[in-house]
């Protein structure tokens, strides 16, 4: 407990507002509550010690020196990884604590990395980055079950997501679609479900409600090869699908700083739809697809997902209003793929935009949410400043646009501000 | 997880950790052991990996060979058998799309481009990892001595053991010194 907390204890005791009893009692409460901090101390400093020391001999070593011959650069390759073997054996076979578990974890992924960067330095081995990726992750993932590892487990997500990005952005000509990436996810899900089960507000869940959808958005984009139009479809279905996993029951206690899938999912729906409100747009979308296309089935894929997640929290949380977020991408689907004049779509959209931003408003203001008010006014504000570009208003009609949704966000958020004086 | 579940996994995946690396050089100490040096005109060019440093890429000469044939796309596996010269420097015999039943050494190679009767591809073993500060005194040292209107242009090459298709590149030579000891000069 901090000496401030302690002082103003005794404080309220000197002012009569507590007896000494309940300012001991508060103290112990709060004792009690924070016993296991140390140890959670212990394991951020121990996983970010792994990852220093482990990162730092990956750089020591990527000097490759030259005055070592085969033999001793041999030994070398091996002592980091054996290092980091016996450190898990000793936490498993001695049971260990968390700390242990997580640190020795860090070190060990680190440990096979170096193992095989440094053999294949011995040998000059041309195997490409995305190769050597794929086989360091394979080796390194079982250690999340048995460690029980959030450490590793992050690490895995984000060297996969290298993984992808490697196969399918950098590689040279490649047409490659990284489809491990998936098979590393759903090797990590299971995990990441467990812990959500255990403690949904810790810091690792936080941390994963980020990580997790950022790394699908960008290896989404992978997956993208000859129909690229069809991108859009799976980006507008994977935000749907974010949006609504995010909103789940489970992660209805969760703030929404706490919750990437609910943050990135509205976020990344209101852009596409942004972006689909300029007629341009919809001027250099063909109006025929190629439906037999990884591009398509994936967006399939997605869209019997979201529907899944749709009917399952539909049937588990029947109370909660009805949220346009969680269905927009299904208008999507229907002015993509049904063919119609390019003004009707672009006139959708430009509807939809509307509606999400004054819903947001109107839920903002009725859970006296200001960040919601402000985000609602914030997508008006940006559709309207994205006509300007596309439309042959007068100067003056866009200027008294300006000032009105100007004068829109000072008034909605004065009397928002008022009400919750009043409330209070 | 039972606790003898978590130790088999644990002893099992610790075998695999050491079995990927361990492999790796058995297959290729077997190559440099047994297998036949050829020799490969190159020139160099240095890029960095992030996690396995300073390399340098060969370019190397024996890039192409004459075929008409559109079967040949980039991306393809094709291989490259070959022979000596005189001296020593790899020759490409026959190049094919399937393996041929032959006695010859060869190489899969990667088609790069197929135009005008000309089929480029780039060989495996076109990585040659050095210290750092080294690979781009060895880009530099090459351009020097490669000038149009250099006098004594240098003589490069790749110290290549080829054997059942791998090839393990074991030196670079500059006008037969190694690149690592002609750099400090």
């Amino acid at each position: 407990m901090s000496i401030r907390f302690r002082k103003e204890l005794d404080i309220l005791v000197r002012d009569n507002m507590i007896t000494a009893e309940q300012s001991l009692r508060i103290e112990e409460y709060y004792a009690m509550k924070t016993s296991d901090r140390p140890n959670r101390l212990f394991t951020i400093f121990g996983i970010f010690g792994a990852l220093l020391v482990g990162s730092g001999i990956v750089l020591i070593l990527g000097h490759n020196w030259d005055n070592f011959s085969r033999l001793i650069k041999t030994i070398l390759a091996f002592i980091p990884m054996c290092i980091g073997q016996i450190l898990v054996g000793y936490s498993i076979f001695k049971k260990k604590n968390n700390s242990w578990k997580e640190a020795s974890g860090t070190f060990l992924f680190f440990g096979v990395g170096i193992s095989i960067s440094l053999v294949s330095q011995i040998y000059h081995i041309p195997g490409d980055l995305a190769f050597f990726l794929l086989i360091w992750i394979s080796l390194c993932l079982p250690l999340i079950y048995l460690l029980k590892s959030h450490a590793v487990a992050l690490l895995c997500v984000i060297f996969s997501t290298y993984y992808a990005i490697e196969v399918g952005y950098w590689k040279y000509g490649s047409k490659e679609v990284p489809w491990t990436y998936l098979l590393f996810l759903g090797a990590i899900i299971p995990h990441y479900y467990k812990v959500t089960k255990e403690n949904i507000n810790s810091l690792t869940i936080t941390i994963f409600n980020w990580v997790l959808p950022l790394s699908i958005c960008i290896a989404l984009g992978t997956f993208i090869k000859e129909n690229e139009e069809l991108g859009f479809v799976m980006y507008i279905t994977l935000f749907g699908l974010l949006y609504n996993v995010g909103k789940l029951p489970i992660y209805n206690k969760l703030s929404t700083l706490k919750n990437g899938f609910v943050a990135i999912g509205s976020l990344g729906t209101v852009v596409m739809f942004m972006t689909f409100t300029f007629r341009e747009v919809w001027k250099e979308i063909p109006f025929e697809y190629v439906m037999n296309s990884t591009e398509f089935y994936i967006s399939l894929f997605l869209l019997l997902l979201v529907l899944l997640v749709i009917i399952f929290s539909q049937k588990t949380d029947r109370i909660k209003g009805f949220d346009i977020f969680k269905i927009v991408f299904s208008v999507f689907w229907i002015i993509f793929f049904v063919p119609m004049l390019v003004e009707v779509p672009t006139l959708i959209t430009n509807v939809i935009v509307l509606i999400l931003g004054l819903n947001l408003i109107k839920k903002g203001s009725e859970a006296m949410s200001f960040g919601r008010l402000n985000y609602g006014l914030l997508i008006i504000s940006v559709l309207i400043t994205c006509r300007f570009f596309d439309t042959s208003m007068s100067f003056v009609v866009r200027g008294l646009l300006f000032v009105i949704v100007g004068a829109g966000f000072f008034v909605a958020n004065y009397l928002m501000f008022k009400k919750q004086k009043i409330k209070s | 997880m039972k606790r003898i579940y978590v130790i088999g996994l644990f002893l099992v995946l610790t075998a695999a950790q050491l079995f990927v690396p361990g492999q790796m050089i058995w297959k290729h100490e077997n190559v440099l052991s047994s297998g036949n040096m050829y020799k490969f005109k190159t020139q160099p060019i240095d890029p960095t990996d992030p996690f396995r440093g300073k390399y340098i890429t060969l370019n190397f000469e024996l890039n192409s060979f004459r075929s008409f044939d559109n079967k040949f796309t980039y991306g393809d596996q094709v291989y490259v058998y070959l022979r000596k010269d005189e001296e020593g420097f790899a020759i490409a015999d026959t190049v094919s799309k399937e393996s041929l039943k032959n006695e010859r050494d060869y190489v899969v190679a990667e088609v790069t481009g197929n135009y005008n009767g000309k089929v480029n591809f780039s060989l495996p073993f076109n990585r040659f990892y050095m210290e750092e500060d080294k690979a781009p005194k060895a880009e530099k040292v090459y351009t020097e001595l490669n000038r149009v209107d250099s006098l004594n242009s240098a003589l490069v090459y790749a110290k290549v053991y080829i054997k059942d298709g791998l090839g393990v590149l074991e030196d670079v030579m500059i006008d037969e010194v190694s690149m690592k000891d002609y750099v400090k000069r």
